[in-house]
């Protein structure tokens, strides 16, 4: 009886251990998988931090980079214009200064044939106005237009630099022949000359 | 009786033991995820870094380069100047 209840107490204590046993076996493998899906799900906590970092520096340098060139292509910009607006003022100062060169005759007549034949009239007035003209050949030079055609020299020059202007005896009809209004019409040559002389372009 | 108080002890210790390691992992699991996170957020603060560095110096040489192309610019128009103003002129008088 003494044998049969020692029996029956080991048994209840084996079973116990089993028992005890398979549950922390169990707590275990469950302790493991955590720290498995743990580690998992820092790998792609990680990659994606380094996946966006590496997106957001590329979005850096491309900022820097853009706006650097961006900066640099207006300095190139300014610089050219610069560059343009000099020859310009140089420009208009050799024009203002044609009166007292051997081109003027030449100019002259070509200015005031152009803008008679744009007005198209027998009746044409031409108004002239330059810088250090001598007034008594510009008045000669009337001597030369077709007939009808009536000479104004004005004291001062034409829209600042010099030049010509027709028109038609009502004043209706104008032509505007001076140096700054050549120099708007002729604009984009101008700047295409400038340029392509200076920087080669 | 005294077995089976005995056998309860046991499973309880078992009970406690189990519950100290899924606690353990648990810690170790968040552990390991922080220290996951914080290891690559200081590897993306250097790729950062490293590519501000790189495109400064990238547009330091474009600022180089343009600084050089200023000075040709400057050396041309002191070269060319003359000749492009006649020729402007030459065109605004249209001989």
């Amino acid at each position: 009886m003494a044998e049969s209840l020692d029996k029956l107490h080991n048994r209840i204590l084996s079973d116990a251990r089993l028992k005890a046993a398979e549950t922390i076996r169990d707590a275990e493998e469950k302790a493991k998988r955590t720290l498995d899906e743990a580690r998992a799900q820092a790998q792609r906590d990680a990659d994606e931090i380094l996946s966006k970092a590496s997106l957001e520096a590329e979005g850096i340098r491309r900022s820097i980079l853009s706006s650097r060139i961006r900066a640099n292509r207006l300095r190139i910009l300014d610089e050219k214009n610069k560059i343009v607006q000099n020859v310009l003022k140089s420009v208009e100062q050799k024009l203002s200064e044609v009166a007292s060169t051997d081109q003027f005759q030449p100019t002259l007549k070509r200015f005031v044939t152009e803008a008679v034949d744009a007005i198209g009239m027998d009746d044409a007035v031409v108004r002239v106005g330059f810088y250090n003209a001598d007034r008594k050949s510009l008045e000669s030079l009337g001597r030369t237009f077709p007939r009808g055609t009536r000479l104004v020299v004005d004291e001062n020059p034409i829209d600042d630099l010099g030049g010509v202007v027709a028109s038609d005896a009502g004043g209706k009809m104008i032509f505007n022949n001076s140096f700054r209004a050549r120099l708007e019409r002729l604009d984009n040559q101008l700047l295409t000359t400038i340029s392509s002389t200076i920087f080669g372009e | 009786m005294e077995t089976e108080a005995q056998a309860k002890r046991i499973l309880e210790e078992a009970k406690s033991e189990t519950q100290e390691t899924l606690e353990r992992a648990a810690v170790e699991a968040q552990n390991v995820r922080q220290a996951a996170i914080s290891h690559a957020e200081q590897q993306k603060a250097q790729i950062l870094k490293d590519t501000r560095e790189r495109a400064e110096t990238d547009a330091r040489s474009s600022d180089m380069e343009t600084n050089s192309l200023l000075e040709n610019y400057k050396k041309l128009f002191e070269e060319r100047r003359e000749v492009a103003v006649k020729k402007a002129v030459d065109l605004i008088l249209g001989g």
